[in-house]
């Protein structure tokens, strides 16, 4: 008895790990674009998934719908607000070292996460439990229809994105931008409106996200914080710019971290994440889909 | 004689500020720009001149803490000794995380310091010897005068100066080194710097022993100033991000920049929080992280390098800006 | 030219700061000092402390006779310094031990504060509480619970709260009495957070309870989890009488969407204070933790009692519920300002003689201690706590002991 019950959990354990990467994938797809591509660091970048559930939860405080409405507005303010994000920070501080870019987003987080601390105060929030369907079960598994809600959208915002590049002449005219400026440029592109597009479309997809994973956790200022360095180490084990890369990486780091604290204990999973994140870069510096 | 009447004027208002702004939170926080300035500055060594971007120092600063309050607190000793202990540890961390690192370019390098910080965080925070979260404490009531544990900031203020003072010593005799000249190189372009035959992987692993080792001592005097030390306070990526942002802020690969940078980012952050950190709305760090950003949009190349243009204008020699130049261009 | 005006602008607040030290140096006020995290991680606590001493302030600074024998209340001001009003001069520690004692620091020297509370983190405490010692002024803490805050043979730390060792005794206790009821109470979970808080609570009560016979199953996690599936299923399996959780605010709420997501209901959840007596918990999950069991210290009390009136004030001025940790940080202050009332003098010496001579009775106490009355290490050795549970999911009541029981407690947990 003993065994197939423990076994029968290991799924559950596999599954809601499954579920968990494909959130951490799907708040990182944004990073992922803007890093890649524009070769920027971008330290506000959990602070953005953080107003994104701040966004939800407003659409719901004000009107009582959730994520059907909450989500597209999260997507546009969060667009909106890349643009504007684009125009008046980056373009500037691309145009100096890597450390001006760490400054500027580094400040830039502190002004978000503040200005919404002053706002809304300090006070852990949080969506109706059932917001979206409660917790239905399946084949005996548990699973809570939220967080499923976000692993498919991430799947698909990660196919949209990877086809938009990969397929589409606006993805291709922001690859030749990533590429080289100079040269696009010369061919008739120009820069600025490719950058701020590909600006608009990673903070959109930051900000979609952060309504969907308003739906199964607390909202709080500080969130990003907790949330950043996740998108940080999933991009990277994925490959800056690759977009199948963050899919990938968010799963498998999921499932590593579930399985670790069943296994081994919660206080040692992210040390298993970061021994098995520095070992890799040991041996593919360049991440799981990474060009050289 | 002229060119001289700036600098000497600067320095003795360095060594005389504590005695003139005499309070002992004015005091304080003039040692803390020191400290930070320490701190800034080992970091610039690798960080600035080297262009390899650490976000990971932390782990060098939590060594020198970590092991100054270990000296105390499981040996009895004063933190003093942790000292060397701290300086061998870290720069013994530097080498092995060196080796695998450095080669990675850009961004992952960056990321890798990053995972090692935080690696080496969460190690400690479960480690009980090291305190586990609840953290180490030094000597609550002082032995003697080597326990460090003064009530006046002054003697932090002046041990300090002389701490920073050795740093930008050694940045510079560094930097004006064949080993300066290297690193220069290996900034602008690696693979360049590489085929003309110079040791690429040789000197930016020494640059960064030499960074570990520095940083591990601005760890230390932090942690005897405060008397305590625990995981995140000496190993968060705060830490990490703070030592890095004061850099870039000032000017980073310029031998003064971290100083500046410090000057200008620990009284905002002490006196912004003096003034509205009370009212508990959280404007300290809007107005903060406002001021950040728009250093970093008007001046991305830190404030140091308006001093130098502004300086470059008015048709001064070069001569005389040898340890400016240090980082006159900075390469993507 | 942006950075002359910066630069002007950091210059003037220098010159500000260099000022409000020495300005309003009127006799009638006393100031202390109140440190606090207003930002970072931990701020939600920080403004509510913030409210409550505020709310304090007022009790003191106004006449009150509706609040009974509590100390300070029933006359305006002081009267023992002739009806000085009584001032708190707040400061952010931003979760930093660093900061923490900077602003002790400046509190002391530039705001010339005759004491001082606070600083909620135990590490902030610790640092904070080093510079008071040194400059001896009278450092009076009311929520920190680490023990070795106590254990440093400091002459001017006192501390009102319940601590850890006291803690275990209530939960062995409560345990002891259930089992006594016919509760099965043999195999125990504890589960907690591995911050400096979760582990030291953890280490004492398991230590406690292998003393006893008991042995605990330990489950730590990391705080501000994105995900506690794992520990979930983990206690899903094991199949514990009791939970015993000890969380942070953050990890409370995600705990129990979780519980409720993987259909798992101990059938005793007992928790640990913080996290569960957190306003925002109640609001976020309390529909789905009915029955949770809570070790707590406040109780609001019928109808125009004192507490429930200070509850009132409370909620007007925050716009919260009050819970055990705002109130514990109140009960200290009160503690503090009874003292200097006593003193009769602002004299830091006669301060903490005053403190030394602590002997408040529970009815002149907001909090249910038994009392407060210092030991030479400055520990209260009266402080205490009962067991509450959150029957309907939107209050707590007390369940336990049945001297300061409303209702009887309610088993197995109900959850939603």
């Amino acid at each position: 008895m003993a065994r197939g019950q423990m076994s029968f959990i290991l799924v559950q354990v596999i599954v809601g790990g499954l579920l968990l990467g494909a959130v951490y994938a799907l708040f990182s797809s944004g990073l992922t674009l803007v890093w890649g591509m524009m070769n920027i660091v971008n330290f506000a970048h959990g602070d953005f998934v953080m107003l994104g559930m701040y966004a939800a939860f407003v659409v719901f405080t004000l009107f009582g719908v959730g994520p059907l409405a909450g989500v597209p507005f999260a997507t546009l303010l969060l667009a909106l607000l890349g643009v504007v994000v684009y125009f008046a920070l980056i373009r500037d501080i691309m145009k100096g070292p890597m450390l001006a870019q760490i400054l500027g987003t580094f400040g830039l987080a502190l002004l978000l996460r503040y200005s919404v601390f002053w706002w809304f105060g300090a006070n852990f929030l949080s969506l109706p439990q059932d917001i979206v369907g409660g917790t239905f079960a399946f084949l005996g598994l548990r699973i809570e229809a939220s967080r499923l809600l976000a692993g498919v959208v991430a799947l698909f915002v990660t196919l949209g994105l990877h086809l938009l590049l990969t397929r589409t002449s606006l993805g291709s005219k922001m690859l030749a931008v990533a590429e080289d400026a100079t040269a696009a440029q010369l061919m008739g592109i120009r820069p600025d409106t490719m950058q701020a597009i590909a600006w608009a479309i990673a903070a959109g997809a930051t900000g979609l996200a952060g309504a969907l994973i308003a739906t199964f956790f607390y909202i709080v200022p500080t969130v990003g914080e907790t949330l950043g360095i996740v998108a940080f180490v999933t991009v990277s084990l994925g490959g800056f710019g690759s977009v199948p890369g963050a899919l990938i990486a968010g799963l498998l780091i999921g499932v590593i971290e579930s399985l670790s604290a069943y296994l081994i204990g919660d206080v040692y999973k992210d040390i298993v994440v970061y021994v098995l994140f520095l070992s890799f870069l040991w041996f593919r510096p360049q991440g799981l889909m990474g060009k050289t | 004689m002229r060119r001289f009447l700036w600098p000497a004027l600067l320095l003795a208002l360095i060594v005389a500020y504590p005695l003139v702004f005499s309070t002992p939170f004015l005091q304080r926080l003039g040692a803390l720009v020191l400290l930070y300035a320490i701190a800034a500055s080992s970091w610039n060594v690798i960080g600035g001149y080297a262009g390899q971007v650490s976000v990971g120092h932390a782990v060098f600063f939590g060594c020198g803490a970590y092991a100054a309050m270990g000296a105390y607190a499981h040996f009895g000793l004063s933190p003093l000794v942790g000292i060397p202990a701290g300086i061998v540890l870290a720069a013994g961390i530097a080498a092995i995380v060196g080796v695998p690192t450095l080669r990675l370019s850009g961004h992952y390098f960056s990321m890798a310091t990053i995972a090692v910080a935080e690696l080496v965080r969460l190690v400690v925070t479960n480690t009980d010897y090291l305190g586990a979260a609840v953290g180490l404490s030094g000597p609550t009531v002082p032995r003697n005068v080597f326990d460090l544990s003064f009530i006046s900031a002054l003697p932090y203020y002046y041990l300090f100066l002389v701490v920073l003072a050795v740093t930008l010593l050694i940045t510079w005799w560094m930097a004006n080194s064949r080993m300066g000249f290297y690193l220069r190189a290996i900034r602008d372009s690696e693979r360049a710097a590489r085929s003309l035959g110079a040791p690429t992987s040789r000197t930016k692993l020494y640059a960064f022993m030499l960074s570990a080792g520095l940083t591990s001592v601005a760890g230390a005097l932090y942690a005897m100033m405060f008397g305590f030390v625990d995981p995140e306070s000496g190993l968060g990526i705060l830490i990490s991000v703070k030592i890095l942002i004061m850099a870039a802020l000032g000017g980073a690969g310029l031998l003064f920049g971290p100083l500046v940078g410090a000057a200008i980012l620990v009284p905002l952050e002490e006196i912004s929080n003096s003034l509205l950190g009370g009212q508990g709305a959280g404007l300290t760090f809007v107005v903060y992280g406002a001021i950040i950003v728009l250093i970093a949009r008007f001046q991305p190349g830190g404030i140091l390098t308006l001093v130098k243009r502004e300086l470059e204008r008015r048709g001064r020699a070069p001569g005389k800006q040898k340890a400016l130049q240090a980082g006159a261009s900075h390469a993507p | 030219m942006q950075f002359k005006q910066l630069l002007g602008l950091v210059c003037a607040a220098a010159i500000a700061i260099g000022l409000t030290g020495r300005a309003l140096a009127e006799d009638k006020v006393i100031k202390i000092g109140a440190i606090f995290p207003m930002t970072g991680n931990a701020a939600s606590a920080g403004v509510h402390a913030k409210a409550a001493l505020e709310v304090a302030e007022d009790i003191i600074n106004n006449a009150h006779p509706e609040l009974g024998d509590l100390p300070l209340a029933k006359n305006a001001g002081l009267a023992g310094l002739g009806g000085a009003k009584v001032q708190v001069i707040f400061a952010d520690n931003q979760g930093s031990p660093a900061t923490g004692q900077n602003q002790a620091l400046r509190l002391i020297t530039e705001e010339k504060v005759v004491a001082l509370t606070g600083a909620y983190q135990s590490g902030i405490t610790l640092t904070a509480s080093a510079i008071a010692e040194k400059y001896g002024i009278p450092f009076v803490n009311g929520e920190s619970v680490a023990a070795n805050l106590t254990e440093r043979g400091f002459k001017w730390f006192f501390r009102t709260t319940p601590i850890a060792t006291d803690i275990v005794k209530v939960y062995y206790d409560f345990l002891a009495d259930m089992k006594a009821q016919g509760i099965k109470a043999d195999s125990i979970a504890l589960v907690h957070d591995n911050t400096e808080y979760g582990t030291s609570v953890a280490n004492t009560i398991a230590a406690g309870f292998k003393e006893k016979g008991l042995n605990p199953l330990d489950i730590a996690y990391v705080s501000n989890a994105t995900d506690l599936q794992s520990q979930v299923l983990q206690l899903k399996e094991k199949k514990p009488d009791v939970v015993i959780m000890i969380s942070y605010t953050s990890d409370a709420i995600l705990f129990a969407k979780t519980m409720q997501a993987q259909d798992y209901k101990p059938p005793m959840l007992l928790c640990d204070d913080s996290g569960y007596s957190d306003p925002s918990f109640i609001k976020s999950v309390g529909k789905i933790s009915q029955g949770v069991l809570n070790r707590s210290s406040w109780s609001v009390g019928p109808p125009g009692s004192p507490t429930a009136i200070i509850a009132d004030m409370y909620r007007k001025k925050s716009g919260d519920e009050m819970d055990d940790t705002a109130g514990r940080e109140m009960q200290g202050f009160f503690v503090l300002v009874d003292a200097i009332d006593r003193a009769g003098s602002t004299d830091p010496a006669k301060i903490q003689a005053a403190l030394r001579a602590t002997d408040l009775k529970p009815n002149q106490l907001m909090m249910g201690y038994k009392g407060v009355k210092f030991d030479e290490k400055g520990q209260n050795i009266l402080a205490s706590a009962v067991i509450i549970q959150l029957q309907d999911g939107e209050n707590y009541v007390p369940v336990w002991p049945k001297a300061n029981a409303a209702k009887a407690p309610v088993l197995p947990y109900k959850g939603w």
